[in-house]
C-alpha cells in the first residue's frame, strides 16, 4: 500500500483504492463466470481441477462479483461525494486506506476458501465463519468512517445520498451477520425449513439493503451534477428511501413459494414483490425527471451514460422480479436459466453499471486531468451492455425452454441437448463482458498512474 | 420530515428489527417441526457424504425440492417441512441444471453412481455434470452412501430392494450366458413376453433408434452392443452384451419392458421418464436389428396397421 499511496494525490486516496480495487476484481469475477460459462459447454475442460470444478466457481463468481466488484466501485464513489455533500473532509484518509487494504484481503480470502472447497453452501452465504467476521469488520470500519465524517459535517442538510450510503452500510451490516448466523460459528446456518426462511430474507437484502441503496445513492450525486440541475423532488426522495427500506425487506420468501414454507409468509412475499413498484417507480421518476431534457449532457458525459442505463436497466430488472413473484409465472421461471439472466441485468445491468459510472464520474474529478482514454470507456460501455443485455436475453430463452419443457413433463436429461447451443451462445456474450472488464482495469491504470502524454500536457 | 443522522440510522435500523421479527423470527418459532413420515436422522457416514456435497457446490445444479408440478425423478413424493427437521444447513437449491435428488437414494445400485462420479457421461453421455474422479474412490464411496440416503426412510426401502435384486441378477450372471438370459426373460410379465415390436423396420425408425441409442444407452453398452462401453469396468454384473440373445427368445415386447422398467438391482436404469413409447420400441428395435440380428417387427399378431406405416411388398 505505501508505494501506491505515494503515487496517489493526497487526499481521496480511499476513494481511488476501492476504484482499482473494483476494476482489478471485475476483472477477475467476470473470469470466473466466463469459465464457469464455458465448463457447462465441455465439462470436461478442466477434467481433475477440483479448486476451478463448476460447483465452487459458481460461489466464487457470485461473491467476487458482489464484494469485490460491484460494492467497491459503488464506495469508491460514495468516499468521494460523502465528505463533498457535508462540506468536510472524510473523517480519516488513514482508516480508509486500511478498510480498502483489509477489504482485498477478505475477498482474496473468501475467494480461496470456496475454491479450496470450505463453503457453508447457502447462496450468498458461503463464506466460511472468519471470512464472515472480516466482512462484518469491514463494513464496521466504512460505517466508522461514514458517521464520523457525518458527525463532522459543515453542511446541514443530509442530502439523499448520504441517507442511502449511511443506510446500506449498517443495514447490510447487521442483516449479513444474521443471515451467515455469526453465532454458529461451524455451519453458519439454522436448521430445516427456518433456515430456508432466513437464507432468503438475507440473500435478497444483499441486493435490496446493500447494492440498490450504494447504486441509488451515486445516481442521485452524479445525475443531477451530470445535468447542472437541482433533483427534481425531496418528497419522492423520502418515500423512495423509506418504503425501499420497508418493501424490499419483506421479499425474500417468493424464492420459496413452491416450498412447504407458512402460506402468510408467501403472501406477504409475493404483495410486496408487487408492492416494490411503489420504491423503485419513487426512485426512477425523481431521476429521470431530474434528467428531462438534459438527455444530451448525459450523453455527452461517459459516466452519466454508464448511471443513466444503470437506472433504466433497474426498471426492467425490478418489473421483470415483480412478475417472477407472481404463483403463476413462477410455475414456469422457476429453478433454471430464466433466473440467472435475471440475476445479471439486477447486479451488471443496474449496480454494476452504476458502479462503473461511478468509477468514470470520480476518477478525473480526483485526479484533476480526464480519463485517459474516453473511448475505451465508450468501448467498455457498449462492451458490457451488449454482452449483458444479450446474455440475458439467451438465458431468459432458456428459461422459457427448460420451465415448459419440465412442465410438459419434460426430464431435466432430456432439455440439455435443446438448450446446449444458447451456453454456447451466452460464454461468447461473456467474452464481451469479460473483455470490457479487462479494458476498464487498463484504463484505470493508465489514469491513476500512467497518464497519457496528450492527457499530461 | 427532516432526515437527521439519527432518523436515517436509527430509523432504518428500526424498521429492519420489526420485520426481521415478523419475517424471520415469527416463523422461527411458529413453523411446524415436527418430522415427517419418512424421516430418520443421518448416520455418520451420510453426514461426511453430504459435507462432501456442500464443499463441492452440488446444490448450484441439484435440487432437493420437488414441487406439486414436478414430473421428473423424485416426483413421487411433494416435499414436506418434515422432511427436512435435520438438514443444517437445508439445501432446497436454486437451479436445476441436473435433475432434483430429494429421492435419488436407492433409484441406482452403488456401482452405477461410482461410474457416474467417475465419468457421468459413461452413464448419461448427455451430461454435462463434471467428473468428480478427483476426489478420490473413498470420497467418492462416501458421496454415494449421502446419494443413497436422500429420501430417508424410502431411500432405506428402495435400497433394500436394490440389495435383494442385487443378489439374484449376480447369481444368474454368474450362472452363464443360458441361465442368465432365461432368468432375464422369466421377470418380464407374459404378456409383454409374446408381444412383437408393433412398428415395422424403416431405415427412419432405425435412424431414431440410433439417436436414442446413443443419447441413453452407448455409455453401458458400447458403441457395438457388446456391454463393453466406458462404464463397464465400474459396474458388475457388467453391462449386457447383446449378442448373447440371438436365437434365445427374444421379443420386442421384452426389449421394450426392461428398457421401460429397467432392471433393479443391476445397474440397468428404467426409462419411462426419459422416454415416451415409440422412442422405446425403436431404439428396441435398433438394438434387434443391428446387435442381436433378429427383428420380429410387425410379425403376428400385429392388429390393424397404423396409418403411418408402409405397406408391406
Amino acid at each position: 500500500m505505501v508505494p501506491f499511496s505515494n503515487m496517489l494525490p493526497e487526499k481521496n486516496q480511499t476513494s481511488l483504492l476501492f476504484i482499482l480495487t473494483s476494476a482489478f476484481w471485475m476483472a477477475v469475477a467476470t473470469f470466473i463466470g466466463l469459465l464457469a460459462a464455458t465448463e457447462l459447454i465441455a465439462p470436461d475442460l478442466t477434467r481433475g481441477m477440483g479448486w476451478i470444478v463448476f460447483g465452487r466457481l459458481r460461489p466464487m463468481h457470485v461473491n467476487l462479483v458482489l464484494f469485490g466488484f460491484v460494492t467497491p466501485g459503488l464506495l469508491g464513489a460514495a468516499f468521494y461525494y460523502l465528505p463533498r455533500l457535508l462540506k468536510t473532509e472524510l473523517f480519516s484518509e488513514r482508516l480508509g486506506m486500511w478498510t480498502v487494504a483489509f477489504w482485498n484481503l477478505t475477498v482474496l480470502a473468501g475467494g480461496l476458501t470456496l475454491s479450496a472447497g470450505h463453503s457453508q453452501g447457502r447462496e450468498y452465504a458461503e463464506f466460511i465463519w472468519p471470512v464472515d467476521l472480516m466482512v462484518v469488520a469491514i463494513f464496521s470500519m466504512v460505517l466508522y468512517n461514514f458517521v464520523m465524517t457525518v458527525k463532522h459535517r459543515r453542511e446541514k442538510t443530509l442530502y439523499v445520498s448520504v441517507w442511502y450510503a449511511n443506510a446500506a452500510i449498517i443495514l447490510t451490516g447487521l442483516t449479513f451477520a444474521l443471515g451467515n448466523v455469526i453465532w454458529r460459528p461451524t455451519s453458519g446456518a439454522l436448521t430445516g425449513i427456518p433456515d430456508a426462511i432466513l437464507l432468503w430474507f438475507y440473500g435478497h437484502n444483499i441486493f435490496g439493503l446493500l447494492l440498490t441503496p450504494l447504486a441509488a445513492g451515486v445516481a442521485y450525486y452524479v445525475i443531477p451534477r451530470a445535468c447542472r440541475t437541482p433533483l427534481y423532488s425531496h418528497t419522492l426522495s423520502l418515500l423512495g428511501f423509506w418504503s425501499l427500506i420497508i418493501v424490499y425487506t419483506h421479499v425474500g420468501t417468493h424464492h420459496l413459494l413452491q416450498v412447504p414454507v407458512p402460506t402468510w409468509l408467501k403472501v406477504i412475499g409475493v404483495v410486496d414483490s408487487v408492492g416494490m413498484v411503489i420504491p423503485v417507480m419513487a426512485f426512477l421518476i425523481n431521476i429521470w425527471y431530474t434528467a428531462r431534457g438534459h438527455l444530451g449532457e448525459i450523453h455527452a458525459d461517459v459516466s452519466a451514460k454508464f448511471v443513466f442505463t444503470g437506472t433504466i436497466m433497474y426498471f426492467f430488472v425490478s418489473i421483470q422480479g415483480s412478475m417472477m413473484a407472481l404463483p403463476d409465472v413462477q410455475r414456469i421461471t422457476h429453478f433454471n436459466n430464466w433466473v440467472v439472466g435475471h440475476a445479471h441485468i439486477g447486479v451488471l445491468g443496474f449496480a454494476g453499471m452504476i458502479a462503473l459510472g461511478g468509477i468514470y464520474y470520480v476518477l478525473p474529478k480526483v485526479l484533476d486531468r480526464p480519463l485517459h482514454s474516453r473511448f475505451l470507456a465508450d468501448l467498455q460501455y457498449w462492451l458490457v451492455l451488449i454482452g449483458m443485455v444479450g446474455f440475458t436475453i439467451v438465458l431468459t430463452i432458456v428459461g422459457l425452454i427448460q420451465g415448459t419443457a419440465w412442465l410438459n413433463g419434460e426430464t431435466v436429461y432430456r432439455v440439455l441437448p435443446e438448450v446446449h447451443v444458447y451456453y454456447v451462445v451466452r460464454a461468447s456474450l461473456g467474452v464481451m463482458i469479460f473483455t470490457g472488464a479487462l479494458i476498464g482495469l487498463y484504463n484505470v491504470l493508465r489514469t491513476l498512474f500512467f497518464p497519457s502524454g496528450e492527457a499530461a500536457s | 420530515m427532516k432526515m437527521t443522522p439519527r432518523v436515517v440510522l436509527i430509523g432504518s435500523v428500526a424498521i429492519l428489527f420489526t420485520i426481521v421479527l415478523i419475517m424471520v423470527v415469527t416463523p422461527y418459532f411458529t413453523v411446524d417441526r415436527n418430522p415427517s413420515e419418512i424421516f430418520r436422522s443421518r448416520s455418520e457416514i451420510e453426514a461426511a457424504g453430504r459435507k462432501i456435497y456442500i464443499a463441492n457446490g452440488c446444490v448450484y445444479c441439484h435440487s432437493q425440492s420437488i414441487r406439486t408440478i414436478d414430473w421428473g425423478y423424485g416426483a413421487e413424493r411433494i416435499a414436506q417441512s418434515g422432511d427436512y427437521v435435520a438438514d443444517h444447513p437445508i439445501l432446497l437449491g436454486s437451479q436445476r441444471t441436473g435433475p432434483d435428488l430429494s429421492q435419488e437414494g436407492g433409484e441406482h445400485p452403488d456401482d452405477w453412481h461410482i461410474a457416474h462420479f467417475m465419468n457421468p457421461r459413461s452413464t448419461r453421455p448427455l451430461s454435462i455434470m463434471p467428473r468428480f474422479d478427483y476426489l478420490g474412490v473413498k470420497n467418492i464411496e462416501i458421496l454415494t452412501t449421502y446419494a443413497q440416503s436422500l429420501g430417508l426412510k424410502d431411500a432405506d426401502d428402495r435400497m433394500a430392494r436394490q440389495r435383494e435384486w442385487k443378489e439374484k441378477v449376480i447369481n444368474a450372471y454368474e450362472a452363464g450366458p443360458v441361465k442368465n438370459v432365461e432368468f432375464l426373460h422369466a421377470h418380464v410379465p407374459e404378456g409383454w413376453r409374446n408381444i412383437p415390436n408393433p412398428y415395422p423396420t424403416s431405415p427412419a425408425g432405425l435412424a431414431r433408434g440410433h439417436k436414442i441409442y446413443q443419447d441413453f444407452c452407448i455409455g453401458c453398452h458400447g458403441p457395438v452392443g457388446d456391454g463393453m462401453g466406458p462404464a463397464q469396468p465400474y459396474i458388475y454384473p457388467p453391462p449386457f452384451n447383446f449378442t448373447l440373445l440371438k436365437n434365445r427368445g427374444v421379443s420386442g415386447g421384452i426389449l421394450y419392458y426392461q428398457i421401460m422398467n429397467g432392471i433393479t438391482g443391476s445397474a440397468m436404469p428404467y426409462f419411462k421418464k426419459d422416454l415416451e413409447s415409440e422412442k422405446i420400441w425403436e431404439v428396441g428395435n435398433y438394438v434387434a436389428v443391428y446387435f442381436i440380428n433378429q427383428s420380429d417387427a410387425n410379425e403376428a399378431p400385429r392388429g390393424i396397421d397404423a396409418a403411418y406405416e408402409p405397406l408391406l411388398p
